[in-house]
């Protein structure tokens, strides 16, 4: 009697029948479980693709540098306000202090931006963003050029107008000619090409090849040295950022004359923290698509439960029959089940394809690289199956309970 | 020593009905040999209906021992029922209870999946129970596009597939015309001359002429049982 069984492939095969004899119920049934998975797997992607590119976008920062900024990373309306108010301009006096003082700090520079509109010849190009870089910046932060090179320590110490461009710049200006030698109008001032930046995307929407790389020297003859500067540490010892942050923190502070209660006026920016703050924000994205999937998958399995106990009711006597000819309560509740577990992952199955056309069209469309993560379907198959048993098990428990007696007598077929 | 299929002793139904209790059947016993074809008839509210029930392994009784081919049915749980009802019974309706969905040949099988016979096997044994009732040529129709005693055949061959100890017919004839209901008692017959254990449940004395012996209940108890 034990090894009287029903095989998986019987119950499979016997759900998916009905299932197919009806094919709108099962398709308006399992609708709102496949949409639930579809946004939930586009959510995912997008926000997963969004790190990848934040992650190789932050890339120029590298792990073993920090920024020094009058700033630092921001999260408030009020911290702001208070920073404005308190921190005090970083000054070249400051960039000579860690230069000296901190011998965990390899290379110190410093850095200013503005926004600038730039000529070449009838071509002209408003908001690029101008960053003046000293000379060491090039041995802090990662600068692949496509082409040329980057200015010269001599070049950076005498002010001379040369330039680096980023590449939506040079091809906005030179269109297909060969930038590097050429001339580009900063300020009524002609400036010399003598390199163009390698592709690094958008973000946010921003391209962040939309710049000029000018010496910070040569901006400072042009504009002076009022505003707060911009430090860039790269520490010595690539194991000791952390080091290095706390000795050029203490260094600092002991210029701005704080008391050790007092907070830092100024902020330390790493790729990390950045990174941190992204994960933040995004995590908080997920979260919120988590619970909205939830509920729509409580719904969808609601949806599903209902019509279960209408199917059951529908076939009772289909049921009688079954038992009359040898099913038991175990064989009658394993078909209903499957009849619930298949709708629900083939909703999830629908809505891992809706998602990954959304995903898809995403991609085309827009510059958001997502890239669906392979637990995200293999997650939305089990979730859902996992419904399906959940919202399944009362209606088969009902039609596995049913008295074969009065369920050959209903009237139903 | 007999061979008996059914045994059946002192068996009694009483069923709850709010406050009242209705005796349904009252203390019946007989038995049933191997081979033989008994009609078993009686009016609506004989108890013939609770009898079949039980005889079919479809219910225990409130009292009494019921033996089917050795097996004490009469203190079996739900899952031993069903096994029994699998291997021992064969059903026949009166208004067959073919499942619409299904073709033929899948109706036949129905009773080997519960068995767990493997796949091919079972579509050979059905095959073979189509051809048994003459109608290997309708094994991919489905109840739908059947006449009804085609259609009773099928559930006859249902019946037959697992090799039961007993058939199991409830006013097989019922849902047909009479000279349909004509070939498929003829059927009957042949079953019975092929060694097969039936019980025809009837109010129809036509149908209980194809029996050996006939069992008659009145107001759940046996008032005659022997020959037409």
């Amino acid at each position: 009697m034990a090894d009287r069984r029903m095989t998986y492939a019987d119950v499979v095969r016997l759900a998916a029948a009905s299932l197919i004899e009806n094919p709108l119920r099962s398709f308006l049934t399992l609708t709102g479980i496949a949409m639930g998975v579809a946004a939930v797997i586009f959510v995912v992607s997008a926000i997963d693709g969004l790190n990848a590119y934040v992650a190789r976008t932050l890339g120029d920062l590298k792990p073993d540098t920090f920024v020094v900024d009058k700033f630092g990373i921001i999260k408030g309306h009020r911290e702001w306000i208070r920073a404005r108010r308190r921190n005090p301009d970083l000054t070249w006096d400051d960039v000579a202090a860690l230069r000296r003082q901190s011998p965990l700090a390899g290379r110190v520079a410093a850095a200013r931006y503005d926004d600038a509109t730039l000529k070449a010849g009838a071509q002209t190009l408003s908001d690029v963003t101008l960053r003046a870089v000293s000379a060491e910046m090039f041995e802090v932060e990662s600068y692949n050029l496509q082409r040329g090179r980057v200015f010269l320590p001599s070049e950076a110490e005498h002010a001379a107008r040369v330039c680096v461009l980023g590449l939506d710049v040079a091809e906005a200006l030179f269109a297909r000619l060969e930038p590097v030698g050429r001339e580009v109008a900063v300020r009524g001032r002609s400036f010399q090409v003598v390199g163009v930046g390698e592709k690094k995307g958008s973000l946010f929407g921003q391209s962040q090849d939309n710049y000029i790389l000018i010496p910070i020297a040569t901006y400072e003859k042009m504009r002076g040295t009022h505003g707060s500067l911009s430090i860039a540490v790269r520490a010595a010892d690539p194991g000791r950022r952390e080091a290095a942050m706390d000795e050029a923190r203490a260094i600092l502070r002991a210029r701005h004359h704080l008391k050790p209660d007092e907070d830092d006026d100024f902020g330390i920016i790493t790729s990390d923290a950045l990174m941190e703050l992204w994960r933040d924000l995004t995590g908080m994205i997920f979260r919120i698509a988590l619970f909205v999937v939830g509920i729509s998958l409580v719904v969808g399995g609601i949806v599903i439960m209902n019509i279960m106990l209408l199917t059951v009711v529908e076939r009772t006597r289909e049921i009688g029959v079954r038992k009359a000819l040898g099913a038991r309560y175990r064989d009658i509740v394993f078909q209903f089940l499957a009849e619930s577990v298949m709708l629900c992952a083939a909703g999830g199955l629908i809505g891992v394809v809706l998602g990954m056309g959304g995903v898809a069209l995403a991609r085309w469309l827009t510059p958001l690289p997502a890239r669906i993560p392979l637990w995200a379907p293999l997650l939305s198959i089990a979730v859902t199956s996992a419904v399906g048993v959940f919202f399944g098990l009362h209606p088969a428990r009902q039609a596995g309970r049913m008295d074969p007696i009065e369920a050959l007598r209903s009237e139903t077929v | 020593m007999e061979d008996y299929v059914i045994e059946a002793e002192g068996l009694t139904k009483v069923y709850q009905m709010g406050a009242v209790q209705v005796h349904a059947l009252g203390g019946v016993s007989f038995k049933i040999k191997r081979g033989e074809v008994v009609a078993i008839m009686g009016p609506s509210g004989s108890g013939k209906s609770t009898l079949m029930n039980l005889i079919g392994c479809l219910d225990t009784p409130t009292r009494g021992q019921y033996h089917l081919n050795g097996r004490l049915v009469s203190e079996m749980n739900d899952d031993e029922l069903a096994f029994a009802r699998n291997v021992e019974i064969g059903f026949v309706f009166q208004t067959f209870n073919l499942l619409s969905r299904l073709s033929a040949q899948k109706n036949v099988e129905l009773p080997l999946v519960y068995a767990g016979t493997p796949p091919v096997e079972r579509a050979r044994r059905a095959a073979e129970a189509l051809a048994a009732v003459g109608l290997s040529e309708r094994a991919r129709h489905r109840p739908a596009e059947l006449s009804g005693g085609q259609r009773q055949r099928v559930a006859i061959a249902r019946a037959l597939v697992t090799r039961p100890s007993l058939l199991l017919a409830d006013e097989p004839t019922g849902n047909l015309d009479t000279a349909t209901g004509q070939d498929i008692l003829r059927l009957f017959d042949d079953l019975h001359a092929a060694g097969n254990t039936i019980i025809l449940v009837t109010h129809e004395p036509d149908v209980a002429r194809h029996a050996r012996r006939v069992v008659t209940l009145r107001d759940g108890r046996i008032l005659s049982d022997g020959r037409p």
